[in-house]
């Protein structure tokens, strides 16, 4: 599903570069769980930001779903966001002035959905994390676990074969964050690709393989399907 | 993402900060309002002013103009620019329905010790008429009156003023010229802006022949039903005229639509003139909504990273920040052309003008709050559109 071939990024740092992503190759097979550990800094972020379609890479080849995602317009990365790739993000990201049903709704505005079919299948999609008594409350009424749950709700609201989730247990007590990763097992087990970015290895536990990941380089994890069993 | 989502996305997103969004209107209010109402009491004083002129509807007038050479070259002076063989002629032709005929003359007119320089005409039947003339005291000149000579007069509510300051003009005596002449009638004031209350003393064409022993009419009008007879009985007229006087282009008439024309243009150009001094407070209050727009796309970078993320493409980032712009000039727009249709028609009114409401006008104002909120929009909309989606969603 997700293929990366010798991909490179770096940035311009004053006169220097650098270069947060160094030749990385790394192939992800559909409906793993998948997650991507590392020190601060060691530019777990950017892969996720470049697999996400958020960032392109500065060389290299990605191919998603055997398509090569690098030569897009911006147009088709905007759809591949859209249609294909479904988002959590740490601070969950909710738009503060809607409700959380109107958040739901989001990715189906621009993906052209009308607004009755908009409206049910975001409800669906809050039932789904258990939230269908939340529909109209505004996040700031939420608790940190709910918003999650709330943000998870829209990124699976699109039906994505990819749930990316950057430290989405960041900003979570630890049985909140339990839950949270207990949702994300039970998409997996529906059949959806979840990426995890986290540096905490409790969190790790989840997956299926962890890819660690130091200094831009790939360190571990990168032989497919191993499990986390025979990491541990 | 359809206009209608857009629009309320942008109502809710103006509502969420309602005193900027009302203070950024308010230039838009003013500008679209004073531009308004300048227009518009342009087009009512424009509208006033021709209606005034054209009072006397489809009316010409003959106008004799020697030209400067046959002045200087003929030793005899043009003392006659119209005789009564002439009106007779030019009641011949067809399209013509009346005649108006005036001697004038300026003269003292006296009332026991009191005189006073007044224009003094001789006029027809037809003048009464064509232009409208009502008796506010005593009566107007009887067709009997312009069948003999009964020396009586009509005066103009400044020579009744002037004239007889405590006593009824009605029945007196007053004498022209030595010639002693009754007041039959007080003529009521013409209304509107071109008449600043005129000294005159109206005599029957007889009555003023014997009073100056003079025979000349210096001016003739023409009535015709319709403005294309008048045309036709013009130019007949004309040269009819100076057939029998065996002149070229001696006489010649008046065309009031190029008087309309002219009238059109100056006021126009004055509107244009204000109307452009309103348009910079206009300009300004573009550029206030261009200045909160660029304030609302930083304060949203957020926003606009999150919305990137789920799959919104720049254009519809654009397109969002765009109609944010143009809904909130269109709504101080309609604000503004509300007041500035209800100032016009305030001013109209207490100028005793016609009032003026022009859809196409207040159409045209529309259209145009919402080009101002996309010229001034589409900076701050292609800000947004640009930035880069991970730095907006880092941006605290």
């Amino acid at each position: 599903m997700i293929q990366l071939q010798s991909i490179s990024k770096s940035y311009p740092v004053g006169r220097n570069v650098t270069e947060v992503l160094k030749d990385i190759d790394l192939i992800i097979q559909q409906s793993e769980f998948a997650a991507i550990m590392g020190p601060s800094g060691s530019g777990k972020t950017t892969l996720m930001n470049i697999i996400g379609c958020l960032d392109h890479a500065t060389s290299g080849s990605y191919y998603l779903n055997e398509k090569l995602v690098t030569g897009y317009s911006e147009k088709e990365v905007a759809h591949i966001r859209n249609r294909d790739i479904g988002f959590v993000f740490q601070q969950f990201h909710l738009l503060p002035r809607l409700s959380a049903l109107q958040n739901v709704e989001l990715p189906m505005i621009y993906a052209g959905i009308r607004k009755k079919e908009r409206r049910q299948k975001a409800r669906d999609a809050l039932h789904q994390v258990g939230l269908s008594d939340y529909a109209v409350y505004a996040p700031n009424e939420l608790s940190g676990g709910q918003k999650q749950r709330v943000a998870i709700a829209r990124a699976i609201v699109n039906q994505p074969d990819l749930i990316l989730a950057d430290e989405p247990t960041g900003a979570l007590d630890t049985t909140t964050g339990k839950q949270v990763m207990a949702h994300f097992k039970q998409l997996n087990k529906e059949g959806t690709t979840i990426i995890v970015v986290t540096h905490e290895p409790g969190i790790a536990g989840y997956a299926d393989r962890v890819i660690t990941i130091q200094d831009g380089l790939l360190l571990d994890g990168n032989d497919i399907g191993r499990s986390r069993e025979t990491l541990t | 993402m359809s206009v209608l989502e857009n629009v309320k996305l942008a109502l809710s997103s103006l509502r969420s900060h309602k005193m900027r969004s009302v203070l950024t209107m308010l230039g838009i209010i003013i500008g679209v309002g004073s531009v308004m109402a300048i227009v518009a009491i342009g087009q009512a004083g424009e509208e006033t002013l021709k209606s005034q002129i054209a009072g006397t509807e489809h009316t010409v007038e003959l106008l004799n103009m020697p030209d400067e050479g046959d002045l200087q070259h003929n030793a005899t002076p043009v003392t006659d620019p119209f005789t009564e063989e002439d009106i007779r002629t030019i009641e011949q032709i067809p399209e013509v329905t009346e005649v108006v005929a005036t001697s004038s003359e300026f003269s003292n007119v006296r009332f026991h010790e009191e005189v006073l320089g007044a224009s003094v005409k001789g006029i027809n039947q037809a003048h009464i008429q064509v232009h409208g003339m009502e008796a506010a005291e005593g009566r107007l000149l009887q067709a009997a009156d312009f069948l003999g000579a009964g020396n009586h007069a009509m005066i103009s509510a400044v020579v009744r003023d002037d004239l007889f300051a405590d006593t009824s003009p009605i029945g007196e005596i007053m004498y022209i010229n030595s010639s002693p002449v009754k007041v039959v009638g007080v003529l009521t004031e013409q209304e509107g802006l071109m008449d600043l209350g005129e000294t005159e003393v109206f005599l029957s064409r007889n009555t003023w022949r014997n009073v100056f022993s003079k025979r000349n009419i210096n001016q003739v009008t023409l009535k015709a039903d319709s403005a294309d007879d008048l045309q036709v009985a013009g130019t007949k007229a004309a040269s009819l005229l100076n057939q029998t006087h065996g002149t070229e282009n001696e006489y010649q008439v008046v065309n009031m639509d190029e008087i309309m024309t002219g009238i059109g243009q100056v006021t126009r150009v004055m509107t244009i003139v204000i109307g452009s001094v309103a348009g910079v407070s206009l300009l300004v209050g573009g550029i206030g909504v261009m200045n909160i727009m660029l304030v609302s796309v930083t304060e949203r970078t957020r926003e606009i990273g999150i919305r990137m993320s789920l799959g919104a493409t720049r254009g519809q980032i654009l397109t969002q920040f765009l109609i944010e712009s143009v809904t909130l000039t269109v709504i101080g727009g309609l604000i503004g052309i509300s007041l500035g249709q209800a100032s016009a028609i305030l001013v109209s009114q207490l100028a005793g003008w016609t009032v003026q409401v022009s859809l196409p006008v207040m159409f045209g104002g529309l259209i145009f709050s919402m080009f101002i909120g996309i010229l001034f929009g589409i900076i701050p909309a292609n800000k947004a559109s640009q930035l880069d989606p991970i730095a907006s969603l880092r941006y605290e």
